[in-house]
């Protein structure tokens, strides 16, 4: 109940945005991914969604959901991207905070074209 | 039996004053005006639920109150293309945060959950597909400030 409750923790981050091919193409996820956040709730990455390249911050490629939109909870909610960085994802892209919450632990991801 | 009667009705009445009323979606979205170049439009609206339907608190997009959470209503502002934050409050303040591109659209959806004391009244942002679903049965009931 409390930890439903929780703040999604964030840093500020600068995002370089995707130009180009990587930017039009989107990539969709392979196989469902079950997402439990810091925050006490949970969030699903379906497989077969789609996700298209927004750009690259430090802690990864930055991925936003195609004609969707995919949001972390916490205290309040967040518009999100995903961060995925060598096959795992490792944390979130908060556009409106130009913000990085890491995902701890991170989880195995595979998007594909 | 004749009390529960006019408790029954008295209820009724006083429920469907609580449901917005203006023009269905369709209608009022054949007279919506055009986005301008630099700017995006967010729609706020609230499924017809009856859970709280009396509950109509004010919405704020970045601090300016632009229109109410009304059972069955929508209303959509047209503003900046960046970052906003959308809120309502009653017992507590809730919160959704969201970018907004030139010529984007994006959907907050209000929705009542149960509260300590009253009811809260929680927005979260929808995908297009799902809010056009929504909004298709909804009425208009116009925005109160639009930047």
């Amino acid at each position: 109940m409390l930890a439903g409750c929780a703040s999604v923790q964030h840093v500020p981050v600068a995002i370089s945005p995707a130009t180009g091919h990587a930017a039009l193409v989107p990539k969709s996820i392979a196989s469902e991914v079950i997402v439990p956040l810091a925050t006490g709730y949970q969030r699903k990455l379906p497989a077969g969604s789609f996700w298209t390249m927004a750009g690259t911050i430090p802690q990864g490629t930055v991925y936003r959901r195609h004609r969707d939109v995919f949001t972390l909870e916490g205290a309040h909610v967040h518009e999100a991207y995903l961060v995925v960085e060598q096959g795992r994802l490792v944390g979130f892209y908060l556009p409106a905070e130009s913000g990085f919450s890491p995902q701890q632990p991170s989880l195995p991801i595979t998007l594909q074209e | 039996m004749k009390l529960m009667k006019f408790a029954a009705i008295g209820l009724a009445l006083a429920l469907t004053g609580c449901a917005a009323t203006g023009p269905k979606f369709a209608e009022a979205e054949s007279a919506a005006p055009a986005l301008k170049a630099d700017q995006g439009r967010v729609y706020f609206y609230r499924n017809a639920s009856m859970l709280g339907a009396a509950l109509k608190p004010a919405i704020q997009l970045d601090g300016i109150e632009v229109g109410n959470s009304h059972q069955g209503g929508y209303f959509y502002v047209d503003t900046y293309a960046g970052s906003h934050v959308a809120q309502t409050s009653t017992e507590t303040t809730n919160k959704v945060s969201f970018v907004l591109d030139k010529g984007e659209t994006k959907y907050v959806k209000t929705s009542v959950s149960m509260g300590l004391m009253v009811g809260h009244v929680v927005p979260e942002l929808v995908g297009a597909d799902q809010a056009r679903k929504d909004l298709s049965e909804l009425s208009y009931t116009g925005a109160k400030a639009a930047k």
